[in-house]
């Protein structure tokens, strides 16, 4: 019996070190032939013929419209980007808090989601210049926090503020309320959802979540700064050492820029709600 | 042995009364909190159209997103059932091998996939194995030079075919993480046919494998049905972890809907009679086989 106990434990540590054997190998290849080859991603694109693009639902950078197709800024940005390559573009939704890691393995060639630029991300990633910026508010509740106008009136161990995960919102509640307290939801619907039933005292999130908030709940909700905590930079992200890539995106960039249509995609997601029939 | 009358007179006391008015009282205590109670506005009104909706540019009615995403649900437990059932019938058969590697093999699998959380798994196999893998048979070089007939009978099996590589990830996971039960469930079956019948198989000059395929593994199917059936069912729910990694099933689409619409409860209620709704029917067929089954 005791043998039979012994084989068996053998047995899973050798097929622990057959898992981790085979998957060690062939990363090791993937940086031999791109140490070797040098291919730029662009270049598989085109062979390719589509370009794979990663993002996740964000109102109004990115969602779902009534038949499935989807729509937003994001979405606009990231059909014209493939429409000046050539290529036609697939778009593969991704949850927010395991975006990275899904563009590191390859599940896509870009990050076009509204993925503001941080120090910690850039480790990872490669950032194109930036081609939109956005504001981080707050959106508080007007039973438990009624009446702060200032972020000192928020900035005590009594106030708890939800953040969605893997956002910068959780980086810049830390910095400008770093006594409150985090609680990290994986929706923004769910971060909304704490705030209504009274569980938190605000919400942080980058506009235009909070102006719409407090619109469509006038008696529970309210916006106690008028000025965006932030500005935020918004690029692609790509895979780290893709230089020609990377060049290919920032001259987008500038140019498009240029022409004042990323401005006009802009201020026609952000600023107007013309497109709120088609998603309900 | 005698059977019962299927009608029998259902009796009321007053213990049944009370008991019925204190569960009624209980949800409408529920549902009157959930209506007012909640700081939240309710509006059903925006809630059919995920399920049909009348489709302007080609005038007809079609599914809804979350119709669309039950019927991935419907393709992922369907795939995996298959496909757990095919693997668990062979680690469940190693595990009543007379060879000792065969048992090992089969004991360290199913200790291995049972003792892990699913998540993490699923985790893994996405970002780790299933990439290598489908690089390596070149899946997504194979997806894009199909005809397009190819693809349309394709997805109509598997779902949209440009997110298939993410599909049989989930699916191979789901697969080899239900076979471990099933293997169970397979072995059970076997060890639960009594000692005489391998005595009386083998007595008739059977070799063990005859045996096994003509006298053991028909009893043992009848009594394994039941509790492969149930199985099939737990595939259905949890088949919702996939959602993880952006599989278009029916959770995750109704994640993406709450983040476009902020409706979480009707959303989140509506899933729940959807799941209801599959699993209760699958639920009833189970009972339909069972009871087939004890009659002979």
């Amino acid at each position: 019996m005791k043998t039979h106990r012994f084989t068996t434990i053998l047995s899973i540590v050798l097929l622990f070190a057959f898992i981790f054997g085979c998957s060690q190998q062939p990363s090791q290849q993937k940086t031999d032939t791109s140490a070797q080859s040098q291919v730029s991603q662009l270049d598989t694109i085109l062979k390719r013929g589509v370009l794979k693009v990663g993002f996740d639902t964000f109102k109004p950078w990115a969602m779902k419209d009534k038949s499935g197709n989807y729509i937003g800024f994001e979405i606009e940005v990231a059909k014209r980007l493939a429409a000046d390559m050539g290529v036609d573009v697939e778009f593969v939704p991704t949850k927010w808090s395991g975006i990275i890691p899904a563009l590191l393995t390859g599940k896509f060639d870009i990050i076009i989601g509204g993925m503001s630029i941080t120090p910690q991300r850039n480790l990872k990633v490669n950032f194109s210049i930036p081609y939109e910026y956005t504001g981080m508010s707050v959106i508080a509740s007007k039973k438990l926090a009624a009446g702060r106008t200032m972020a000192s009136e928020f900035n005590n161990p009594a106030t708890t503020v939800a953040v969605r995960l893997g956002t910068t919102a959780a980086e810049i509640t830390k910095n400008f309320l770093p006594q409150a307290k985090i609680l990290f939801f994986d929706e923004e619907s769910q971060t909304i959802q704490e705030l209504l039933n009274e569980r938190v005292h605000a919400v942080v999130a980058s506009n235009p979540l909070p102006l719409n908030l407090a619109k469509e709940y006038p008696d529970k909700l309210y916006l106690p700064f008028k000025e965006d905590f932030t500005r935020e930079p918004i690029s692609f992200a790509i895979r780290k050492g893709d230089f020609d890539y990377l060049n290919w995106l920032n001259n987008w960039v500038l140019v498009t820029m240029s022409t004042g249509w990323l401005q006009n995609r802009y201020e026609y997601w952000f600023y107007t709600n013309d497109w709120e029939n088609q998603i309900q | 042995m005698q059977k019962k009358p299927l009608k029998r007179r259902i009796r009321i006391t007053p213990l049944d009364t009370t008991i019925m008015v204190v569960l009624a009282g209980i949800f409408g205590y529920i549902i009157y909190k959930a209506a007012t109670g909640l700081n939240y506005h309710w509006n059903w009104a925006i809630i059919p159209q995920f399920l049909i909706r009348f489709d302007p540019d080609t005038q007809s009615w079609v599914p809804g997103l979350l119709m669309h995403g039950l019927f991935t649900t419907i393709r992922l437990s369907l795939w995996s059932g298959l496909f757990g059932v095919i693997l668990g019938t062979f680690i469940g058969l190693f595990r009543v091998s007379p060879s000792l590697f065969r048992r090992q093999i089969a004991s360290t699998y199913v200790g291995l996939i049972r003792n892990t959380p699913p998540l993490v798994l699923i985790f893994v196999f996405y970002f780790f194995v299933g990439d290598q893998i489908m690089t390596l048979l070149h899946v997504n070089e194979a997806v894009y030079a199909l005809s397009p007939e190819a693809k349309e009978i394709l997805s109509w099996l598997f779902g949209p075919m440009n997110r298939f590589s993410q599909f049989l990830s989930a699916l191979v996971t789901l697969a080899l993480f239900e076979a471990a039960y099933i293997a169970e469930i397979v072995r059970a079956g076997i060890e639960s046919i009594e000692p005489g019948q391998w005595e009386a198989a083998s007595g008739t000059g059977m070799s063990r494998t005859k045996a096994m395929a003509y006298v053991i593994l028909p009893q043992a199917i009848q009594r394994m049905l039941p509790a492969l059936a149930g199985q099939f069912i737990s595939i259905i729910k949890d088949s919702a972890i996939v959602s993880v990694i952006s599989i278009e099933e029916l959770t995750f689409q109704a994640q993406q809907l709450m983040t476009t619409t902020y409706r979480s409860f009707e959303i989140w209620t509506l899933v729940l009679v959807m799941y209801f709704a599959l699993t209760f029917m699958c639920s009833l067929i189970v009972r339909k086989l069972e009871l087939t089954l004890q009659r002979d």
